[in-house]
């Protein structure tokens, strides 16, 4: 439920602790544009406009997995039981014009093989990426880079914020920093701007409340809460998202409250665990993005809005499983251009947190994600209620949490684990299915979600039930 | 898990500071890959075991072993945890006919082993390693990540006999 708020009592409140100096006070905020804070550093003055440029970060620019035929025989390469012969012809599928299906000749091929990349053509990649050959990761040279110093020390590998701030930990932006799908200028990755628009579009919805009882300029007692709200983000006349809407905020497992400090108006919070929601494009990604030995910080901009930073040490297995089985590996790498093989070592090899005694390595990963803020009233909900679930989706969510766990168990015990029924590496995408070593066979059922399913089923004049999304 | 190795198939010692040689021995064997992964295995869990994170391999050129020249250092392509193709150990070999030690190089252009591997009757396959703590010089294609490294290959690896 929306409800326009009390605007003139709480402008009054806000006026009135100002000309008091120590009244309660309360800000609130909608979560606007959300995603990693991966550093660009590009020239404002680029000419192609529509091309992402290579940034100064990533000089060789982004990935380029999975886009060219050479560099796919590369990393087909890679794969132990593969001969020559069956590695160029698969970098290479036969575009002899007989081939109708919509996603092209090398989608399926490509998404197929690199699915059975492991050391025996049983062994799936994506759930088991451990058992494949590391195919390489661009990665970020430079040295500046947005995040906290959550360890409280400045070593090699740290970065150095915009504002010369040493010691910053975000290692996420180490390791994933340049790939594809979430580079660009001001958000213009193809995945940044798909989980925007799915937020914008209502998948859902993040809100701060910051209050206090002192100054809101200045005030050492202060709290900031984090946490999912129920409510669809709602937008103004020109398509932005509207100020001063109220959104509920739920105290449920996509919930923080923290203590925080207010200096010359910006807030930033105490060090403590962080479960907030994390970035999806999906239903079934919807989840708590744990953050441990998390901070946030809120800086006010003139016009009212605020930007703001979320840092501290995820778990390497929930960013990956987050990027990769939503749909399916194949296909996010085939239409993203990235490597999950590749991501999966580039977050072990970084990995600088959450140390686990009993394997003597870190399972946490530090990062920071960039939020921007529109002003709102964050209001409790009438009754205690939960994070509502959508029963249209719950297969899929159960196939996501399934095969993650799949993955977990694999990257824990280093026991090659099987799919699990159900699991989106099984799902049939355009009338293909991906048999055990990788061959794309027709699928056994009209199952899917394929993205080009509804055109697909069209074109051999079928009826197509339309995806639920 | 990887089953122990018979007595002398698998010897370490030290050759300068936080350097090791490695030497896996036998007399029979079903592929250079086998061997060669086992020892690669070897060395990871050897880092792992003197409280390194990654090593480097000193690549052993002899005079002339010049056809495939030393990988260069990539500063900014790809980082990666290992590039197994380049774990590249020199072999020496007994036959039947010769009881000499012959040695095969990887760098020398030579194909592995001109003789029938089924008239071998010794072999030893050797690498010298640096143990190395810190962050991984990855723009190393001779770095090697310990633990990414032993994950491949623990399901893998057997010693020979």
């Amino acid at each position: 439920m929306i409800k326009r708020a009390l605007t003139v009592s709480c402008i009054a409140v806000v006026a009135a602790s100002l000309a008091q100096g120590a009244a309660p006070w309360v800000r609130g905020y909608v979560v606007a544009f959300y995603d990693p804070a991966f550093r660009y550093g590009g020239r404002a003055d680029y000419s192609r406009g529509a091309e992402i440029e290579p940034g100064v970060d990533c000089p060789h620019g982004s990935t380029v997995h999975f886009a060219v035929p050479a560099q796919v025989a590369k990393t087909f390469s890679l794969i132990p039981w593969r001969t020559p012969q069956e590695i160029e012809a698969l970098a290479n599928p036969p575009a002899d014009g007989l081939d109708r299906n919509v996603a092209g000749v090398y989608f399926h091929t490509w998404r197929a093989a690199s699915a059975y990349r492991g050391y025996t053509p049983d062994i799936e990649t994506y759930i088991n990426p451990f058992a494949a050959e590391d195919p390489g990761q661009p990665e970020v040279t430079s040295r500046i880079g947005e995040g906290f110093n959550l360890d409280g020390k400045i070593k090699p590998n740290d970065f150095v914020s915009p504002d010369g701030e040493k010691g910053i930990d975000n290692q996420l932006y180490r390791a994933w920093g340049c790939d594809a799908p979430w580079r660009g200028d001001n958000g213009n990755g193809t995945l940044v701007l798909r989980s925007n628009d799915k937020m914008l579009e209502g998948l859902y919805t993040v809100v701060i409340r910051v209050s206090g009882n002192n100054d809101p300029m200045n005030d050492d007692n202060a709290t900031l809460e984090i946490g999912y709200s129920p409510d669809q983000i709602m937008k103004d006349a020109s398509g932005k998202v509207g100020v001063d809407y109220s959104y509920r905020i739920l105290a449920g497992e996509q919930y923080t409250k923290l203590k925080a400090r207010v200096k010359d108006g910006v807030v930033e919070t105490e060090q403590s665990d962080i479960h907030m929601p994390q970035i999806a494009w999906f239903y079934n990604q919807l989840r708590d993005a744990f953050l441990g030995q998390g901070k946030i910080r809120v800086v006010p901009n003139s016009d009212g809005t605020a930007a703001g930073l979320v840092g501290g040490y995820r778990d390497f297995r929930d960013v990956y499983a987050q990027n990769v089985f939503t749909q399916s590996g194949g296909v996010q790498g085939v239409r993203e251009h990235e490597d999950h093989v590749a991501l999966y070592y580039a977050l072990r090899r970084h990995a600088d947190g959450m140390f686990n005694a009993k394997t003597g390595r870190y399972d946490g990963i530090s990062s920071a994600y960039r939020m921007k803020l529109v002003p709102a009233f964050v209001v409790d909900p009438d009754k205690p209620m939960r994070i509502p679930v959508r029963e249209s989706d719950t297969g899929r969510r159960k196939a996501f949490d399934d095969t993650a766990a799949a993955m977990t168990k694999a990257v824990d015990t280093l026991v090659p684990q099987e799919v699990p029924p159900g699991s989106g590496e099984l799902t049939a995408v355009d009338g293909v299915e991906i048999g055990r070593g990788g061959v794309a066979l027709p699928a056994r059922d009209r199952r899917g979600y394929g993205g080009n399913r509804g055109a697909d089923d069209k074109a051999k004049g079928a009826s197509a039930k339309q995806d639920p999304r | 898990m990887v089953p122990p190795a018979g007595p002398g198939v698998f010897t370490v010692k030290p050759s300068g500071p936080g350097t090791f040689k490695l030497v896996v021995s036998g007399h029979t064997f079903t592929s250079r890959s086998d061997v060669e992964k086992y020892l690669a295995y070897r060395a990871a869990r050897l880092t792992a075991e003197q409280g390194g994170e990654w090593f480097t391999l000193n690549e052993d050129r002899g005079q002339g072993e010049t056809a495939e020249p030393p990988p260069a250092r990539d500063l900014e392509g790809p980082r990666f945890s290992f590039r197994m193709k380049y774990f590249r150990p020199v072999w020496r070999f007994k036959t039947n006919a010769s009881p000499a030690w012959t040695r095969w190089s990887p760098f020398s252009g030579a194909p592995f082993f001109s003789a029938d591997p089924r008239t071998i009757t010794e072999f030893e396959v050797s690498a010298e390693i640096v143990v190395r703590k810190g962050p991984m010089d990855d723009a190393d294609p001779l770095a090697f990540e310990a633990h990414a490294l032993s994950d491949l290959l623990v399901n893998q690896v057997s010693p020979p006999k």
